[in-house]
């Protein structure tokens, strides 16, 4: 806009010189003929409507008439015209020069505009190449307000962000000045944005960076050159550069938990395998040491223990692996029947004094949960079951789909837990006052009740009239 | 009598796996980690080899596929119980076997032996046709029950001569149905589920407590003629 107007301030009287030095060459050869002085005229227009364009042009075309008909058309030195013939003769002298004026004017004008267009475009092209290069947030906005300014014509760039507040911060800036706050706050809030004649010259703008639907902030550009349209496409790649980071960070972020987690589950099974490796070897050393030396009460004993130690490892484990936030479900579809032959088949020993009944009416019964960890609560609530009943008395455990919902459940003839205890004793390290004579952690229930939960599901205690306990998981039916 | 090397780093598990299969009567090499056990299978000839997976240097998993590339000499392995998922692994990649720790002894020499047989069995002794009460006549077809003939489905019958091929093998969902489908695709572990629960139903006692073919939680199937 400035340019234009220094231009057309300078072009007025460039043009009116540029027809007088023509004229004045004009008269140094009298034996011209008027047509060529004609044409050479015409051509001083149009030069002049190239170079100012249009309103210089067509001042240089009235002007080339008025001279023409001054010094060249007889009698000259006068305005008049004696020829009839010559006054057509002017007015397409004229006519032609305010033609080829605005021709000339328009044609310089579209040109004008391509390069600007061609120049935007490269300015374009160049930042998004170096914010490309850029996979970092810091290093990323520590040179983008130099290389906005560069590519806008800018006295100064600064960058807004909003944080996690929404509130706008300055996260870039060439230098300390200051900037409109209301305009900022207006452009990131509305999404409108202000440009206005600044007191540097050029453009003050104040323009949102849109992130998708969402705004990330403001940019603000002081006494821009250059076009508004490339200011706003600067914006735009700013969002996206910032967009890109953004992904870029989330995803290398992903990498590194994925990879603190492998090195959590490393150790674990690194921490399992050496708690249970010289159990193994207690366990077979004695055996073979009562095999050479015959079977005898003491190994019996200390093979018991060993089981029992062997129970409390596991125990432990299971819940330093809920700790870690390992124990991730890997949830499938699986049958109650197939859980409670696991549990029965890896908690049997357990249960070996009891007398076991299964009960299962229901052939199909689908739940979607991971088998692994299920199958180690159900087993949770038949060792439970088994430490705190007779030696001898029932256990039932029965699977049954009621309403949407399926039931997996260990009912004993123990002495029962009071219905006041029953939510309480499945929380860690609660037992009851009746327990403590008897070995336990007070884990069992409360791992069954985590990895129920975990899954979806929900873990129960109740009682029945003639004493003894329900343990009950709750489980959503699979879709079918 | 059989030669086994036994593989763990730990000397106590050695010394373990040692003296309960030399008092069965076996030949016991033993190593301290996988390049060990390499070393000694390039020197004898083993007729099993039992396997810990926590190894330095090579660990367990390492070493089955390494002798899975030049030998098919039986693979028992010794896990411990959070590892169902890697059981699968190891069994895919080729390992016969595994048994939990803390094992008992009778546990592993009777795994010792059911592996031992099968690797006899591969010189051609005749497949199992008799468990339990129950009665399989390849010939024919037919397959009894307390001298009553069950109606199998070909699936049925197809999974039955399978896991009796293998006695006392573990069977993970894939190789099953790669072996009785032909192909894993298409076919979901579901489906192997719904046939091996009817087969079941008409093989065994009690469906609810299966003696025959048990269910390895999370692994697969397990086909055990004693019961």
């Amino acid at each position: 806009m400035l340019e234009r107007l220094r231009a057309r301030r300078v072009g007025y009287p460039a043009a009116v010189l540029l027809v007088l030095a023509t004229i004045g060459i004009l008269k140094l050869f009298p034996g011209l003929a008027d047509s060529s002085v004609a044409l050479l005229l015409l051509l001083s227009v149009f030069l002049a409507a190239w170079i100012w364009e249009s309103g210089p042009g067509a001042l240089a075309a009235v002007l080339a008439t008025l001279g023409f008909n001054f010094f060249f058309i007889p009698p000259v030195h006068t305005f008049t015209v004696e020829d009839p013939r010559n006054v057509v003769a002017l007015f397409v002298f004229l006519f032609s020069g305010l033609l080829i004026g605005r021709l000339s004017a328009l044609a310089r004008r579209r040109l004008r505009l391509v390069e600007a267009e061609r120049a935007d475009l490269a300015a374009m092209t160049r930042l998004s190449q170096a914010f490309l290069s850029d996979t970092n947030r810091e290093s990323l906005l520590g040179v983008a307000a130099d290389r906005l300014r560069d590519a806008l014509g800018a006295e100064h760039v600064t960058i807004l962000l909003a944080n996690a507040e929404q509130a706008l911060a300055a996260a870039a800036a060439t230098s300390a000045e200051d900037v409109r706050r209301d305009l900022a706050e207006l452009a990131y809030r509305q999404g409108n944005s202000a440009a206005f004649p600044s007191r540097h010259g050029g453009t003050d703008i104040y323009l949102p960076i849109p992130v998708g639907l969402q705004r990330a902030g403001v940019l603000v550009a002081i006494g821009m050159r250059r076009s508004e349209g490339l200011a706003e496409g600067c914006a735009i790649l700013l969002g996206l550069a910032l967009e890109r980071e953004r992904f870029l960070r989330l995803a290398r972020e992903a990498e590194e938990t994925k990879t603190s987690e492998q090195m959590k589950s490393t150790l674990l099974a690194s921490l399992a395998h050496d708690l249970k490796t010289p159990v193994a070897t207690a366990r077979g050393a004695i055996e073979n040491w009562s095999a050479q030396a015959g079977d005898s009460e003491s190994a019996g004993l200390a093979l018991e223990q060993v089981e029992l130690l062997t129970r409390r490892i596991g125990q432990l484990m299971e819940v330093v692996r809920l700790d870690s936030g390992l124990a991730k479900p890997q949830r499938e579809v699986v049958t109650c029947a197939e859980i409670v032959e696991a549990a029965v088949a890896r908690f049997g020993d357990a249960v070996a004094g009891h007398s076991l009944f299964i009960d299962l009416p229901h052939s199909e019964v689908r739940v979607e949960a991971d088998p692994a960890q299920l199958t180690e609560a159900l087993g949770q609530g038949l060792e439970n079951a088994a430490r705190y009943s007779p030696a001898g008395s029932e256990i039932r455990v029965s699977a049954v789909a009621d309403g949407g919902s399926a039931f997996l459940r260990v009912a004993d003839q123990g002495s029962g837990i009071p219905p006041s205890e029953r939510e309480r004793v499945l929380d860690r390290f609660v037992r009851l006052p009746t327990a403590s004579g008897m070995p336990g952690t007070g884990l069992g229930l409360a791992i069954a009740r985590s990895l129920v939960e975990m899954n979806g599901g929900r873990v129960r205690l109740s009682g029945f009239e003639g004493g003894g306990t329900l343990f009950e998981i709750e489980l959503p039916l699979a879709a079918a | 009598m059989s030669r086994i090397l036994v593989v763990d780093d730990e000397a106590g598990i050695r010394k373990v796996a040692r003296d309960a299969l030399e008092r069965a009567g076996h030949e016991v090499e033993t190593a301290v980690d996988g390049e060990d056990a390499l070393g000694f299978m390039e020197e004898k000839e083993f007729a099993l080899v039992i396997t810990d997976l926590t190894m330095p240097r090579l660990d367990g998993r390492a070493l089955v596929r390494r002798i899975r590339k030049s030998s098919d000499v039986p693979i028992l392995v010794l896990t411990v119980r959070q590892e169902e998922r890697e059981k699968v692994r190891l069994l895919d990649d080729g390992a016969d076997d595994y048994v939990t720790k803390p094992f008992g002894v009778a546990e592993l020499v009777a795994r010792a032996h059911a592996l031992l047989r099968r690797g006899e069995g591969r010189a051609g002794a005749p497949p199992l046709s008799r468990f339990g009460d129950v009665e399989v006549d390849r010939e024919a077809r037919i397959v009894q029950k307390r001298g009553k003939p069950l109606h199998l489905t070909p699936t049925e019958y197809s999974l039955l001569t399978t896991i009796l091929s293998k006695p006392g093998a573990v069977w993970t969902h894939r190789q099953l149905l790669a072996e009785v489908w032909g192909t894993t695709a298409g076919v979901t572990s579901d489906t192997l589920r719904v046939h091996m629960g009817s087969l079941r139903r008409k093989l065994e006692d009690d469906p609810n407590r299966p003696r025959f073919i048990r269910t390895e939680p999370w692994v697969g199937y397990r086909f055990s003629p004693e019961g």
